[in-house]
């Protein structure tokens, strides 16, 4: 096992977060890549940065390793301002896409790297890299080189390289890219329980929102340089900030209403409550919405196509004024009720489960 | 409690350890500077005076410039002698020749690393750097040997009844031209094989399975690939053999003049230091002019290179 | 019918020229050298072909003209002191175009090239004349500092083609595991960068022993390198000495060649 750090006690202590984001800008030349970031992570928190490539995410992650410099606002580890200290000083450890292990040393040498460029050397060192390497299962691994291993067992190399100098924070930078789709979901809850059973608290960085999900306690979404919403996986899903948000995570039906005195007229005739006035969008998951037989409601379309993923049924339906949505129901029976070209009405299951947006 | 998150700075680390990482971590220009020093010193400022020599009257007393005055005297005089005229036409023509030469015999050696097996890449790859590690009047002194009165060729013809004098080959332009062809040969292969090993093999494939011939593949997909290479290789050749002047001295005997040997003898024997900086610049400028010529004819083969990363 | 159809007459004619071509330029690329090493072996005092006994004379004869062993000795050192100059000015100056973040890393990369880009003899004229200029006369050492300059393009260029395809995480996970700029270059660059070091080192060196052009213009009145004593020798003899001398070289030739393959591989070298 890893040893827990001997200043965490004292930390849980204090309300100072472990890393504290503070209005971090960067630009280069013309082009504003960060604008305003801000976020804090607490002790043990996995936050996973998601969003699509160019938004910003690397970016902000090597503006924590100190790869770069932010232009603007800081970068806070324990309270402490980390702008002035170089890459190697600071308390960070970073498993990189490419897991960048050293490819001319050994397993072991790799592990032992930060312990030495620190001065540790003889039984201590030993010592640490065997529990490092028996913390990733990798202890019968120590004398074969990097282009020995599979990937998985060379991203927990990387893993262990940075567990060896307990940092603070662990910053992943996509780290299952390099891995085939198979191996991919078993490396992430591997890595999510191991990151939480050693307490660690970790920044991750990716483009598949599916391992957003499912590694992070908390996911920050970034747009063009600026984080729309941060928050755990399910507010996330279920109440996303902004259209950007609920277009990103999920499958999502957007469509335009008009909102006066505190309410907006939903098609189906209900209607939700909202602060926005004026010209809005509505947007509904599609299992929020159902079908029904033509006549049973006002709100009428018909189905362009449909097919069935496992126990779903998933409907593409046209409304009468021309607005494609998705429907999405659980399936009974053996068929499905309704058959492209069918009339159908449609209906919202839960009118506050709907979100209401200004009119983009 | 705050600055214990940083691990601390390792103590007793040398001046010149400080000095390297202050010099490295700025990522700037420092680590250049002695090499952008020493290539001031010893290859710009020599240029610049070249430059001036050509183009002043001198006079040169135990080899100590004693005055200097700015004249165009010395350029005229070479633009209007026509021993000037005569050589660099020579030494145009010898180069050209050698580099078109170099392009015939070369390519079908990189057709074959092209289409040859793993052991053929190898072989070819062996005979061709092979050379390049042997100097160069080593490889001019095998055709001396070759074409001499008693060498390869004649003896062997003599041998067979085919002649009864030694044929004289030695000593004449034909001789320059052999050894010419033969000792840049490498440095044109070289470049096309880089070019061929980059080549995707599908496109071959693609090409034959799209019903061209082998011979078609080779004109329509294989040729105008490796244009780059044949640039490259091209300049490489000309610059070379426009500027050798142990093939024109070893293999032309001593009254084989082009614009090297000529230079040679200015400044090593006749210690005519104006003399030879003109012709030096002239040397210089022709062979810049017929490589811009080859760099435009290589662009516009390669247009469809241009562009990808735009 | 089909057996016919798999290749036209064209194609057998074209390819078959095409390949006779390859095979006959490849044919004179060695055919030379080993006629050279047969001849070296022969018992006659002039040059002739074929050869009419074995000996080994010549060769111990390369080893007692002293004026042969010391230019030997002087291109060695020639060579080692290009060498280490090219290593220690053409590594930095890599490292600076590959990893900079100034403006003007193309330019700096432009600039180390236009030395090489120059005919040798025209370097070799300019930096006599400059020399002659301020008072320093051909030299040993002028040579060596003139040929580093003439060839450090080579040295790093295959350096810097090294450093643009490593990895750049592998720095920036070196620094991030708590090493100095130094401490990294020291324990990852430096070792990965070792292939591409080595087999410009080879270059450097065999350019430094062998070169001519700029060689000729700024040696030492004493101090002659080998090709400036081959080029007298092959010019006013015509005993088998230069083909032992020739044959020495070759071998030197196979043995960097296995050097530099060992290196970094035989495929690697064409960059």
């Amino acid at each position: 096992m890893m040893h827990q750090h001997p200043r965490t006690a004292s930390k849980v202590a204090s309300s100072v977060p472990v890393l504290r984001i503070g209005a971090v800008g960067k630009q280069f030349g013309a082009t504003k890549v960060l604008e305003k970031c801000s976020l804090d992570v607490d002790e043990g928190e996995i936050v996973t940065l998601l969003g699509p490539s160019g938004c910003g995410k690397t970016t902000l992650l090597r503006c924590i390793a100190g790869f770069l410099d932010a232009d603007q606002g800081d970068v806070r580890i324990d309270g402490q301002d980390m702008g002035p200290i170089p890459v190697n000083r600071r308390p960070v450890g970073v498993v990189f896409q490419s897991y960048a292990l050293f490819p001319h040393m050994t397993v072991a040498r790799n592990v032992a790297y930060a312990l030495k460029m620190q001065g540790i050397r003889g039984a201590e060192a030993d010592r640490r890299v065997a529990g490092a390497l028996a913390t990733v299962s990798l202890q019968d691994f120590g004398d074969r080189y990097p282009s020995q291993l599979s990937g998985g067992q060379q991203q927990r190399v990387a893993i262990a390289r940075v567990l060896v100098m307990e940092p603070r924070v662990l910053l992943l930078d996509e780290p299952f890219n390099a891995l085939d789709a198979k191996l991919r979901s078993s490396m992430q809850v591997e890595l999510r329980q191991l990151i939480k059973r050693l307490g660690l608290t970790a920044i991750f960085v990716t483009h598949d929102q599916e391992e957003a999900l499912t590694m992070s306690d908390r996911i920050a979404i970034m747009r063009a340089g600026r984080i729309e919403q941060a928050a755990p996986p399910d507010e996330i899903f279920d109440y996303p900030a902004t259209a950007y948000v609920a277009d990103f995570i999920g499958t999502s039906n957007f469509w335009k209403a008009s909102a006066a005195g505190g309410t907006v007229p939903l098609p189906d005739g209900q209607r939700r409550q909202t602060e926005h006035s004026g010209d809005v969008q509505i947007m509904a998951r599609p299992h929020n919405l159902k079908l029904a037989e033509p006549e049973a409601g006002e709100w009428r379309g018909h189905v362009q196509f449909h097919r069935t993923i496992g126990a779903l049924i998933e409907y593409h339906v046209e409304t009468s004024d021309g607005v494609l949505l998705q429907v999405a129901t659980m399936r009974q029976e053996r068929a499905a009720p309704f058959d492209d070209g069918a009339a159908v009405s449609l209906h919202i299951i839960d009118p506050t489960y709907c979100a209401v947006y200004p009119a983009s | 409690m705050t600055d214990a998150a940083v691990p601390q700075q390792i103590s007793g680390r040398g001046l010149g350890e400080r000095l390297i990482d202050a010099l490295l971590s700025g990522r700037g220009i420092w680590p250049a500077v002695p090499a952008i020093i020493v290539l001031m010193v010893v290859a710009v400022v020599p240029f610049v005076i070249l430059l001036s020599l050509g183009f002043s009257n001198i006079v040169v007393s135990r080899g100590e410039i004693v005055s200097q005055t700015f004249s165009l005297a010395h350029l005229t005089n070479a633009l209007t002698d026509p021993l000037y005229w005569t050589t660099f036409q020579r030494s145009l023509n010898l180069a050209l020749t050698t580099t078109l030469l170099c392009l015939v015999f070369g390519y079908p050696v990189a057709y074959l690393f092209l289409v040859g097996g793993k052991w053929t890449k190898r072989a070819i790859l062996i005979l061709t750097i092979a050379p390049l590690l042997t100097s160069g009047i080593v490889r001019t002194y095998a055709w001396l040997v070759i074409l001499g009165g008693r060498g390869v060729v004649n003896s062997t013809l003599m041998n067979l009844g085919l002649i009864d004098q030694p044929l004289r080959i030695m000593n004449t332009h034909w001789a320059v031209l052999i050894g010419m062809v033969q000792i840049h040969l490498p440095v044109m292969i070289l470049p096309l094989i880089a070019v061929m090993s980059r080549h995707d093999s599908r496109l071959v494939e693609a090409s034959a399975n799209l019903g061209a011939s082998r011979l078609a593949t080779l004109r329509t997909i294989v040729l105008p690939l490796s244009v780059p290479g044949i640039g490259t290789g091209a300049a490489l050749v000309f610059t070379l053999s426009y500027t050798t002047f142990v093939v024109p001295q070893l293999l032309g005997g001593g009254n084989y003049l082009n614009a090297a040997t000529m230079i040679y003898e200015q400044v090593v024997f006749s210690l005519e230091w104006s003399k030879g900086s003109v012709s030096s610049l002239i040397l210089m400028v022709t062979c810049l002019i017929v490589l811009v010529a080859i760099a435009l004819v290589t662009n516009h083969f390669t247009r469809w290179t241009k562009g990808r990363d735009a | 019918m089909t057996a016919l159809r798999k290749y036209s007459l064209g194609d057998i004619f074209g390819v078959g020229l095409i390949f006779a071509v390859g095979l006959f330029t490849l044919l004179l690329l060695v055919a030379p050298s080993i006629i050279v090493v047969i001849i070296s072996f022969d018992t006659r005092a002039f040059v002739s072909f074929p050869p009419e006994g074995f000996t080994l004379r010549w060769y111990a004869e390369v080893f007692q003209q002293g004026e042969l062993v010391e230019a030997m000795a002087n291109s060695l050192q020639v060579g080692l002191t290009v060498t280490v100059l090219c290593i220690l000015l053409g590594v930095p100056t890599a490292l600076a175009c590959a990893r900079g973040r100034f403006k003007g890393t193309t330019a700096l990369s432009v600039f180390v090239l236009v030395p090489h880009m120059v005919p040798g003899i025209v370097l070799g004229v300019a930096v006599l004349f400059a020399g002659a200029l301020v008072g320093v006369s051909p030299s040993i050492w002028l040579q060596s500092i003139s040929i580093t300059v003439f060839i450090l393009a080579v040295m790093v260029r295959t350096v810097q083609s090294r450093l643009v395809r490593l990895d750049p995480a592998l720095e920036e996970a070196a620094a991030n595991l708590r090493a100095t700029p130094f401490q990294s270059l020291r324990t990852v660059t430096f070792p990965l960068l070792m292939p591409a070091i080595l087999a410009g080192a080879v270059f450097t060196f065999v350019e430094g022993f062998d070169n001519l052009s700029v060689a000729i213009f700024t040696h030492g009145f004493r101090d002659r390198p080998l090709p400036v004593e081959l080029l007298a020798l092959v010019q006013y003899t015509s005993s088998p000495l230069v083909a032992a001398v020739s044959g020495v070289q070759i071998v030197l030739a196979i043995a960097a060649l296995i050097a530099v393959s060992l290196s970094i591989g035989l495929d690697n070298v064409n960059e």
